[in-house]
């Protein structure tokens, strides 16, 4: 026990199991961080174990089983608090910011706020989380609340209330999801400088160019198993989806790109039409036309307007101008309305718009398909499980029991069923905000499938994607905003992701 | 790999995974029963037991009509006088020569109209507050029962409605059998219906329900007309134990019924719980209060140990919940924000 030549690693997970009900989330869950000032990333299907063994590294749940040592000590936690002062700081999955509290009070909730003689020293707890804001580079109002953010904003104070805390490794459950390539660039900006701090970082991300990226090392978790570890360099992109989905899956998965514009998209009339659009103070005058059986993207920045598009043709805010279907007017403000006129919204927060969670997966599935049904007929006969059953197979839910609230399932699993209750009858018109947010790679290329599929029955299709690879694989022409206005139209064949990258950030030139 | 089958487990394990919120009141309602059977024998006498469901029964009308709202996370403070209401509706159209049955219907429209078109219109149409407005028309409607009234009881003489109270059927009273189908219809409603997965849906994410198609004003509004619905049923069957139409607003049946449902396992959050859970609510609070008579015990007692109770009851849930979607292996519904937070807000505090 002299001098030894490697000194314990700074993080070692070993056997770690654990199982809800039946329901086995890990079973030999392994995770090894060597030394400090490494980014490590965690890859895996939906559903195969990330999320629960980082929260059993951050001290939210409780193994059932295997070993955590930290410095080559054994360790248990058996809360956040624990793990914190042991300094593990964990950013998850979704948000838990308090939406009416202001930046400050949200980076120093609780009793961190500076106390004065009388009461809360505001002036200086501002200041405090200025300094916090200023290390990210980050130029928010810490006076502003957060639900006044954008989610890229708010991602980012979260990050900083996690720093803030002083850790030696910040875990990140897909930071990255909802944001483009900018505010990814941003977020891998700190965690280099952190890394260089000696602070370890490990994240959760499914897009694969992210974690050769950034990463150092890659760990593959498949099924509540560690299948794979190590360099990343040792890695490729096409070893990675096999680990993840294990070899003989991985060659069903082939990702089709879509060919040409079908027939009925280059002459038939349009079903959507959007005259002068606009919803002060984010959108203005956006005039676009959907034909049946084309597939439109919206790229641009996050707050380039998209969504608010997306929103105001649904009528999930107001708006003045028109959105005619095959030629009538759709009145604005009512979703119920659009919706029976043949128009499909998937909204991009799915957690609070996309699914109820304490609802079944069956009848979140069904919400739409009965949403015009008499309302005294019974829920989940039989025909309706089947069908449920037929989308969550072709989507790949991943869930033992279609009756199980879809608050037990892993976040892209809820994600598909925000999108599946558009496909049990589909509309003539889908609205699709971030479609594959959080999804996995080889369950993203069947959601895109079956969107081509849609648009070949007839579908319109208007997907908003903060992902210009997603739109140019799928789209038939992909519209910019910039600053809530349509700013350029390309079709699929003159795009590239370079172009559409300039052309979201105001290059308007070429 | 794809989930290519998904299994549907027995009824049984969801009986049981769906009786997980209204456990604890189960286990106690049993437990103080059996307490009072042994040392009381006249408690569990089958005369005293009809006395007691008898005397729970405007209580627990009232308390099916509440859960509905409660589940979509509002609740009805006026439903005392719109009983009242309709009790006096019903006594003048009886005074005025109206048929019995037809003053009946009549009544109970208007209680769902009061309900629905009031109540349920401010709420579900205008998004005022359902606090602010029940709260609004448990003040307004007290007032239009007192100007109404002339403050003085009505006398009601109507055999229909009389017999009511004392005939028996299989050893049931009327007011008894009136329980057992609003029970059996609220049940069927929430379970069996898609008006039932709205009640809960909106409850659970209005957003998302309205994203989803789901008519959530109408829903609302509907919501309410059903509350009122269940308070003039109520009020009549009130009318029929005691033979007349009272003005007396009785200011404590609301939050009585809403006790009961929080009781059996409804969240005031919304999107959770159901009618089984209300209905052993009813029960412990109607055991409690007539076991506690007979044993002697003031009936401020009574007051103090539901108060107790209810509180223990649902934080006794809160504490459960935190542990479970901390650690333990059991699949429960929707996980509390407080669960999320909480740690955090702990976490923040302990570092300096
Ligand atoms: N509270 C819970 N009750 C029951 N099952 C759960 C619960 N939490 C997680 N699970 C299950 O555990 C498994 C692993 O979930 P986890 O959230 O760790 O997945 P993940 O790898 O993070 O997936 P994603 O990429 O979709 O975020 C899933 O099958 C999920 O349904
Ligand atoms: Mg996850």
């Amino acid at each position: 026990m002299t001098d030894t030549v490697t000194p314990p690693p700074l993080l070692q997970m070993e056997g770690i199991e654990k199982s809800y009900g039946g329901v086995r989330a890990l079973r030999d869950g392994r995770l090894i961080i060597q030394q400090p000032g490494t980014v490590h990333g965690l890859i895996g299907e939906n559903g195969s174990g990330k999320s629960t063994i980082l929260g059993i590294l951050s001290g939210q749940i409780r193994p059932d089983g295997g070993a955590l040592l930290v410095e080559g000590r054994p360790v248990s936690f058996s809360s956040p608090v624990d793990a914190l002062r042991t300094g593990i700081a964990m950013v998850s999955q979704e948000t838990a910011l308090a939406p009416l509290l202001s930046v400050t009070e949200n980076i120093l909730l609780g009793r961190r706020l500076v106390r004065g003689r009388t009461g809360i020293d505001w002036r200086r707890s501002h200041q405090r989380a200025k300094l916090v804001l200023d290390r990210l580079g980050l130029t928010y109002d810490p006076r502003a609340p957060i639900g006044s953010l954008r989610p890229d904003q708010r991602q980012m104070v979260e990050i900083a209330r996690a720093l803030s805390l002083d850790s030696r490794v910040l875990i990140l459950d897909e930071p990255t999801s909802s944001l483009s390539e900018d505010e990814v660039a941003s977020i891998f900006q700190v965690i280099r400088n952190l890394s260089s701090a000696g602070v370890s970082t490990i994240l959760v991300t499914h897009r694969l160019s992210e974690l050769f990226e950034i990463c150092d090392e890659i760990t593959v978790l498949r099924d509540g198993r560690t299948v794979a570890s190590g360099a990343a360099a040792s890695f490729n992109p096409e070893s990675l989806v096999s680990a993840m989905v294990g070899d003989t899956a991985a060659q069903k998965r082939v990702k089709r790109e879509r060919i040409a514009i079908p027939a009925a998209a280059r002459d038939s009339a349009p079903v959507l039409t959007a005259l002068n659009v606009s919803s002060e103070p984010d959108l203005h005058n956006v005039e676009l036309s959907l034909r049946p059986g084309e597939i439109v993207g919206l790229a641009g920045l996050v707050g380039a307007g998209r969504s608010d598009l997306l929103e105001a043709i649904f009528g999930a805010r107001p708006r003045t101008g028109d959105v005619l279907i095959e030629n009538v007017t759709l009145a604005p403000g009512r979703p119920s309305a659009a919706i029976r006129r043949g128009i499909g919204y998937v909204p991009p927060d799915r957690k609070t718009q996309g699914v109820v969670l304490g609802m079944s997966v069956v009848d979140n599935a069904m919400m739409v398909a009965s949403s015009d049904r008499f309302r005294l007929r019974p829920p989940g006969t039989r025909r309706d499980v089947q069908a449920v059953s037929a989308i969550g197979s072709s989507i790949s839910i991943r869930t033992h029991d279609l009756g199980v609230a879809v608050s037990t399932l892993s976040g892209g699993n809820q994600q598909k069923v925000a999108l599946s209750k558009w496909l049990i009858d589909p509309p003539r018109v889908l609205l699709l905000d971030e479609p594959t947010r959080g999804v996995d790679v080889a369950a993203k290329a069947e959601i895109h499938q079956i969107l081509v599929d849609l648009a070949d029955r007839g579908v319109a299709l208007l997907v908003s994607s903060s992902e210009n690879d997603e739109l140019l694989n799928i789209c038939d022409r992909i519209v910019v905003m910039l600053r809530g206005r349509v700013v350029a139209t390309v079709a699929r064949v003159d795009a590239d992701e370079a172009k559409l990258s300039r052309l979201s950030g105001g290059h308007l030139d070429d | 790999m794809t989930t290519e089958h998904f299994s549907q487990p027995s009824i049984w394990a969801r009986t049981w995974k769906g009786s997980r919120p209204f456990r604890p009141v189960f286990v106690v309602l049993v437990v103080v029963f059996v307490v009072l059977a042994i040392a009381q024998p006249v408690f569990a006498s089958a005369q005293n037991l009809q006395n007691l469901l008898t005397s729970i029964s405007v209580l627990w009308i009232v308390a099916m009509g509440m859960t509905l709202v409660l589940i979509t996370a509002g609740a009805d403070l006026s439903v005392a006088p719109i009983g009242a209401l309709a009790g006096i509706l019903l006594a003048k159209l009886l005074q005025a020569g109206i048929p019995a049955w037809l003053a009946i219907i009549i009544s109970l429209v208007g209680g769902a109209a009061l309900g629905g078109l009031v109540n349920g219109t401010l709420i579900g149409r205008f998004n005022v507050s359902f606090f602010v407005v029940t709260l609004g028309t448990l003040t307004a409607f007290t007032g239009i029962v007192n100007l109404w009234s002339n403050t003085e009881s009505i006398p009601v003489n109507e055999p229909v409605i009389l017999n009511l109270a004392v005939t028996r059927f299989l050893g049931l009273s009327g007011p008894v059998w009136i329980m057992i189908i609003i029970f059996v219809v609220t049940l069927f409603i929430q379970q069996r219906t898609f008006f039932g997965r709205d009640v809960y849906a909106v409850g659970g994410s209005i957003s998302a329900a309205r994203l989803s198609g789901i008519r959530v004003p109408r829903t609302i509004i509907l919501v309410y007309a059903f509350s009122g619905l269940c308070a003039a049923i109520a009020g009549i069957v009130a009318i029929s134990r005691i033979g007349v139409a009272s003005p007396q607003v009785d200011a404590n049946l609301p939050l009585q019924a809403i006790a009961a449902v929080l009781l059996g396992g409804t969240a005031l959050s919304g999107g959770t719980g159901g009618v089984v859970g209300t209905a052993f609510g009813v029960l412990f609070i109607g055991v409690l209060s007539n076991g506690l008579s007979i044993a002697g015990v003031p009936s401020f007692w009574q007051q103090i140990v539901t108060g107790v109770i209810l509180v223990v009851a649902v934080l006794a849930d809160r504490i459960g919940l935190r542990r479970r979607t901390k650690s333990t292996t059991e699949t429960s519904g929707t996980q509390p924000p407080e669960s999320i937070t909480a740690p955090e807000e702990l976490a923040a505090k302990t570092s300096h």
